[in-house]
């Protein structure tokens, strides 16, 4: 489990990297070209867009990793022992519903018909099912998360409190 | 009706059961569709929302003003700033204060996070002043409650975050309607920090020769141009904001990776992760927000509240005061972000039916939510200035009260003094 879930965290973390950086080049070779050439590069802005969309939702898995998502920790963060065991199963369930009820469901819908419709975008000629193909795959990325989590603590019985406590949000 | 009540309740359930802020809008929005519609088709719809609401090459500028503000956290601007406001302010009684108040306001503004800024400067000053013989909660209050101003001073994310939620704002206006306020914000704060300094006889900086000011301010200056690029591009109208986040990343690649070689390229893939992950934190929330926002408009929420807030009153002043005593108890525990995304578009159309300007109102939430970050029980600039400062929050609660009260008056003065925001927008054409 611990594998596959370094490996997750290593495969989303060099994705978004790349993305990033080639987000930042591609909108800086925009403004080169409206500048220096005199007329904008069509495309790139279009492509901004969409790396835009997949760093933020690959993101957003990515910090599932982490645990570093924003939440609310005036309550829960004061619990200990078996209350912050329910606590943690009650948040990695609720993150379990969304990412497959929300991401992977809805967002796969939403692919499967864009895909249907062959709706394409304005510069790049691309198929908009695929730009939204983010949504189920960051989905599958965040159920993993929160299926581990959840197994953690529920295997974790009150022996372990220490260690679910030690991966606390910060 | 029954939309609202569900989208209320399983919000509410959620956020206060520890949920990340971002699943428990997504989730929440479903659910309340789910009233009316088959429960796929409302994930569907939100998801779809999600993706939309994504595609905007105005959201751009936050990643790329995260990736330049991380650039510059890295390198030794926060000294080069300090060494600066030294020369400027370090001469009064008192100084060093005023050198940390100029200080944050100045790297705030560059870096346009409040965490950082507290981080940065508060690392840097809190062990000076304590040397110098300051008090530890003393100076811990004046470098949390300061960091706040570099949100107010553009460029700042959370504006941009604004303009989205509003439905299109200016950006460019937003960042000018800023400078004022926290300017002002500054301004009190440092008369606050200046009078209890003067009353407990801190002792004055020492004096800086000329060539050495001139030394100093030679260095900082390749930092400052960095806003005379950025800003006075936007109000130029030579590039958008979004092109000018890029810029900005450029300008501080060359300044920290090149010419001074703080950062080496080998920690570049890191420093490109970190800026994702913490793009990809706000733009989360950006995504289930607009599915939100898109329900409760559906179900006629702000409408519904908007009609009830006038029908309590239509003081225009009232309501004013209602609706910036409710963001200010929302900001004591609620993060700004997820707070512009969920209550704006609440309270945008009250505030645009009493006739008030959406750019006056956009600084009006953020300074109101600003102050938030600084009060307990939940305020990250409060946490993060605690921490660099060797305090508690027990132990500075008192000494920031006299903070927040500065606060809490210019952020009257920007709520009923609408020029204030207004004057140089309107000046600049917008």
């Amino acid at each position: 489990m611990n594998t596959i879930r370094s490996l997750m965290d290593r495969v989303l973390g060099a994705t978004i990297c790349v993305l990033m950086g080639v987000m930042v080049v591609n909108v800086i070779w925009q403004v080169f070209t409206r500048f220096i050439i005199g007329h904008p590069s069509s495309f790139t802005e279009e492509a901004a867009r969409f790396m835009m969309i997949w760093v933020g939702l690959l993101g957003a898995a990515y910090v599932c990793g982490s645990k570093s998502h924003l939440a609310l920790d005036l309550i829960t963060g004061r619990l200990t022992g078996a209350r912050k065991r329910i606590s943690e199963i009650f948040i990695q369930f609720s993150a379990l519903v969304f990412s497959v009820g929300v991401l992977i469901i809805g967002g796969g819908r939403l692919v499967w018909i864009q895909l249907q419709l062959g709706q394409q975008s304005a510069a790049l000629q691309l198929k908009l099912g695929y730009v939204y193909l983010a949504l189920p795959v960051a989905g599958g990325f965040i159920a993993l998360y929160s299926l581990f989590a959840l197994i953690e603590a529920l295997r974790s019985g009150t022996d372990a409190e220490s260690q679910a406590e030690g991966r606390d949000r910060s | 009706m029954n939309e609202a009540i569900i989208l209320v309740m399983v919000f509410a359930v959620l956020l206060f059961a520890g949920v990340p802020i971002a699943f428990a809008i997504g989730l929440a929005a479903v659910a309340a569709l789910a009233v009316t519609l088959d429960p796929v088709v409302a994930a569907t719809v939100v998801s779809q929302r999600m993706a939309t609401g994504l595609d905007s090459f105005a959201l751009l500028a936050i990643p790329f003003f995260i990736l330049s503000g991380q650039l510059m956290n890295r390198g030794g601007i926060a000294r080069r700033l300090i060494d600066l406001a030294k020369v400027i302010v370090g001469r009064l009684p008192g100084g060093l204060a005023y050198v940390n108040v100029l200080a944050c306001m100045l790297f705030g503004s560059i870096s346009g996070s409040a965490v950082a800024a507290t981080a940065a400067i508060g690392g840097f000053m809190s062990p000076l002043m304590r040397k110098e013989g300051y008090d530890r909660e003393f100076s811990a209050s004046v470098n949390i409650s300061s960091s706040v101003t570099g949100l107010l001073i553009p460029p700042s994310n959370i504006m941009v975050v604004f303009s989205l939620a509003s439905g299109g704002v200016s950006i460019a206006a937003l960042f000018i309607a800023g400078y004022l306020p926290g300017l002002l914000l500054g301004l009190a704060l440092m008369v606050v920090a200046g009078v209890i300094a003067r009353r407990r006889n801190y002792p004055v900086g020492d004096k800086v020769g000329l060539t050495q000011s001139l030394r100093v301010f030679g260095d900082a200056v390749p930092s400052l141009f960095l806003l005379v690029v950025v800003m006075g591009g936007i109000i130029m109208g030579w590039f958008t904001p979004t092109e000018a986040s890029a810029i900005a990343v450029l300008y501080t690649f060359v300044l920290s990776v090149i010419i001074y070689r703080e950062i080496k390229w080998s920690e570049l893939p890191r420093l490109l992760t970190d800026s994702a992950a913490t793009t990809a934190i706000v733009l989360i929330l950006v995504g289930t927000s607009m599915g939100m926002s898109w329900v409760m408009s559906s179900a006629n929420i702000p409408q519904t509240i908007s009609e009830t807030l006038l029908a309590l009153t239509d003081n225009r002043y009232a309501l004013l005061l209602i609706i910036t005593l409710i963001l200010l108890v929302v900001g004591t525990f609620m993060d700004m972000t997820p707070a512009v995304l969920i209550f704006t578009p609440i309270f945008l159309p009250v505030a645009i039916s009493m006739g008030m300007d959406p750019i006056h109102f956009g600084i009006m939430m953020i300074f109101n939510l600003c102050i938030g970050l600084c009060t307990p029980p939940v305020g990250t600039a409060l946490f993060v200035g605690c921490g660099v400062g060797g305090t508690t929050i027990a132990r500075i609660w008192r000494p920031l009260l006299p903070f927040y009260a500065a606060m809490f008056g210019v952020l009257l003065l920007v709520v009923f003094w609408p020029p204030l925001s207004l004057a140089l927008p309107r000046l600049l054409g917008f």
